[in-house]
């Protein structure tokens, strides 16, 4: 009788190779499953009752659904863009400062320090139309006399779910274009000096081209953050009023948790997913494009 | 059996005297259970101990959260089948929700012990003929509280009678209340009322002012049919009240918190509230309106009826507790006489016919208290819970964000509530509720 010997390289591979099917490779196939089943928490036999795909085609045909979708959308949009632009800014702006720069950037860190749960109950009140500090600042000032109902109004709403993921995400933009800022050769800068370029033309043509692969590093991360967001709108909002803020966490994690319809859930993530595989692929293109312009290879 | 017996026995003798217990009863067992948290819930279960050392048994609390988390654990302790505990609080809005969880008391408590609790409070704590829960002193149902100095006003009084053609009077009716409330409004600075405007809350108040007008949620088959007359009254109240500027704009975001320390910062005129809230309005230190809170029952709809949406806390069993006997006896000793006057001491309603006559009887010195608990006992008679179905916090999750689009003008009554009656409709199809 012959022992089974696995080849040496299985054997070293095997305990991450297990952790990954556990903690991965499990879940995934499973969630996949349940995707295709009636699958509801309170039942557990329902995991079983396959329906095809009754979940998707239910998505597919559900204009919520698909409203959802495009918000998170907008959201993902505009919030990535003001915050490349004022993380930009922030960054230029701290490279420039000669004494308490270190004291600055720990500074510009403090709002990635809060738990996203807190900003969004710290928002839910200075927002509140009756007792809240804009509605009260305003008013105090003369500045309007009616209560604006901030969390209500449906561009409003979405104005401050943006407002309150731009302060607290901002500085992720910051500090990877200020390590970036800090890796630019000098060379090219002084030499666009030298031929008599302006502090504009020297950025725009030198620095910036440098700075976009770090751009597009930070807008992949924040685009798999923002496409998930949940928590602060959750507490915010919770995708109300009338849908006004529904995105696509908050309804999938209400289908599942509230409701209890985990196989549908399952199903609106799998379709949820693609927008974050479609963010991460542009945005990983665009930093090959810059990086083989600047001649760093692919 | 003779277990059995014994445990009824030991029962009797606890629901009896309010302490007595056959020494020991069930020494060496233990019985985890997942209780509600939070500080008004709190001093019941340092009576727990109690119970402890009369029967030798060992209660372990493994999970103590709010309900809207509990029901989520839950949910993940059925889909895990990790639901060999033993006792669990359950909220009669949301007890319809897990039919497998939990086993029928009817064989495990004795009848007489049942008739002790208000016979309502029991039916709806019978799904499906099981009995799923013993209810505790937490019974809720909202009355009208006031500030008083709005009726006081002699030109206040002149001038509305001059509008509406009718006395200045707190208001018996929904139709007086929108009155009113659109008259006492001067925003941003006062609202003459508010809502709860979102969630399974704002179903709820949609739904009693449905039954207030005559009308009903759902069909006994539990097809929606609150698309009718009476839920297009109902609606149109919310929406004109809304219109009028008569509640705070952000009024569809709010949930009770909000809605409670609204009316005690002083800016709000009426306020269909919870008996909880009671103490709180009339403490100085954390109410601006104290000593200036009226309560009155909750005002009737178009048909004559009350409004009464209500609910109540209790404890249940596990089907899988691997000791039914000794969990029954737990929950019947943390909702007997002595444990529901010690909780509606502090506030609470109790849900046990004598006790109500005992808390009546003890507030007679405290005017404000006598008024209270007037309001909420005259309330209480006409009270009924949610709709028994399994979907009921899924229909409502179809249900709000339509009413809040036809409140927000997105929608008109008409449309909102078909599409919310249509949502409804398409659940209970794709569950084969009929």
């Amino acid at each position: 009788m012959t022992r089974l010997r696995l080849p040496p390289w299985l054997v070293l591979l095997l305990p991450a190779i297990i952790i990954l099917a556990a903690v991965v490779l499990v879940p995934l196939v499973l969630s996949f499953y349940s995707s295709f089943t009636a699958y509801q928490l309170t039942r557990p036999e329902t995991l079983w009752k396959w329906i095809g795909t009754f979940n998707y085609r239910k998505a597919a045909g559900d204009a919520n659904f698909w409203w959802a979708f495009g918000r998170t959308v907008l959201l993902l949009t505009i919030a990535l863009n003001l915050e490349m632009l004022l993380g930009l800014g922030l960054a230029v702006m701290v490279s420039k400062v000669t004494t308490g720069q270190r004291l600055l950037r720990t500074a510009m860190m403090f709002p990635m320090m809060f738990s996203p749960v807190l900003v969004g109950f710290q928002f839910k009140f200075i927002f509140n139309d009756n007792v809240g500090l804009v509605n009260n600042a305003l008013q105090s000032l003369g500045l309007t006399d009616v209560a604006i109902p901030w969390l209500v109004d449906g561009h409003l709403a979405l104005f401050s779910i943006i407002f309150a993921e731009i302060w607290t995400s901002t500085s992720v933009f910051a500090i990877l274009i200020l390590a970036g800022l800090y890796a630019i050769p000098q060379d090219p800068v002084e030499a666009a000096k030298v031929d008599g370029c302006t502090p504009w033309q020297s950025f725009r043509f030198v620095t910036l081209p440098f700075l976009m692969p770090f751009i597009y590093i930070a807008m992949a991360i924040r685009s798999l953050d923002v496409a998930r967001a949940y928590d602060i709108v959750q507490i915010m909002t919770n995708g109300g009023p009338a849908r006004r803020t529904e995105l696509l966490w908050t309804l999938i994690g209400r289908t599942a948790y509230v409701d209890a319809r985990m196989g549908y859930a399952n199903a609106m993530g799998y379709i949820a997913i693609l927008l974050s595989i479609f963010f991460t692929i542009y945005f990983f293109r665009k930093l090959t494009a810059a990086r083989s312009e600047l001649g760093m290879g692919v | 059996m003779k277990r059995l017996a014994g445990v009824s026995v030991a029962a009797l003798m606890l629901g009896l005297s309010g302490t007595a217990f056959a020494e020991g009863e069930f020494a060496g067992v233990t019985l985890e259970a997942k209780l509600i948290g939070g500080q008004q819930y709190e001093a019941l279960y340092a009576r727990i101990p109690e119970w402890e050392k009369m029967t030798g048994a060992t209660v372990k609390i493994i999970s103590q959260k709010n309900h809207f988390e509990l029901d989520k654990e839950f949910k993940s302790d059925l889909a895990a089948s990790t639901t060999n505990w033993c006792v669990g609080s359950n909220h009669s809005s949301f007890a319809s929700q897990y039919p497998s969880l939990y086993t029928d008391l009817t064989p495990l408590i004795p009848a007489d012990q049942v008739a002790e609790y208000v016979p309502a409070n029991i039916a709806a704590a019978t799904l499906d003929g099981k009995l799923v829960m013993l209810p505790r002193a937490q019974f809720d149902v909202s009355a009208l509280y006031y500030q008083k100095s709005l009726y006081t006003d002699p030109a206040k009084a002149e001038a509305f009678k001059a509008k509406f053609g009718y006395d200045l009077a707190v208001p018996e009716t929904w139709d007086q209340l929108r009155d009113q409330a659109e008259f006492f409004a001067s925003p941003p600075n006062f609202y003459g009322t508010q809502y709860a405007g979102k969630d399974e809350a704002i179903v709820g108040r949609f739904y009693e002012l449905v039954v207030a007008n005559g009308g009903k949620l759902f069909n006994d088959d539990f097809s929606p049919a609150f698309n009718s007359d009476a839920g297009k009254q109902s609606l149109q109240w919310f929406v004109d009240l809304y219109k009028a500027g008569a509640v705070p704009p952000g009024t569809t975001n709010y949930l009770w918190d909000d809605l409670g320390n609204g009316f005690a910062s002083g800016t709000i005129g009426l306020n269909l509230d919870w008996p909880g809230w009671a103490g709180f309005f009339n403490d100085p230190a954390a109410s601006k309106v104290a000593g200036n809170v009226g309560v009155a029952p909750a005002p009737k709809g178009s048909a004559g009826v009350r409004t009464g949406w209500s609910g109540f806390h209790g404890f249940s069993v596990t089907e899988n507790c691997a000791n039914k006997e000794a969990a029954a006896a737990l929950v019947l000793f943390l909702t007997n006489e002595e444990s529901q006057i010690l909780e509606s001491s502090a506030g609470p309603l109790p849900s046990r016919t004598k006790v109500w006559e005992h808390v009546v009887d003890a507030a007679k010195s405290d005017p404000y208290k006598t008024e209270v608990l007037a309001a909420f006992q005259e309330t209480g008679k006409t009270a009924f819970a949610v709709p028994a179905t399994p979907y009921w916090i899924e229909a409502t999750n179809l249900i709000y964000p339509e009413l809040q689009a036809a409140i927000l003008g997105d929608k008109s009554v008409d449309e909102a509530l078909q599409a919310a009656s249509d949502a409804v409709d398409g659940l209970m199809r794709e569950n084969g509720v009929y």
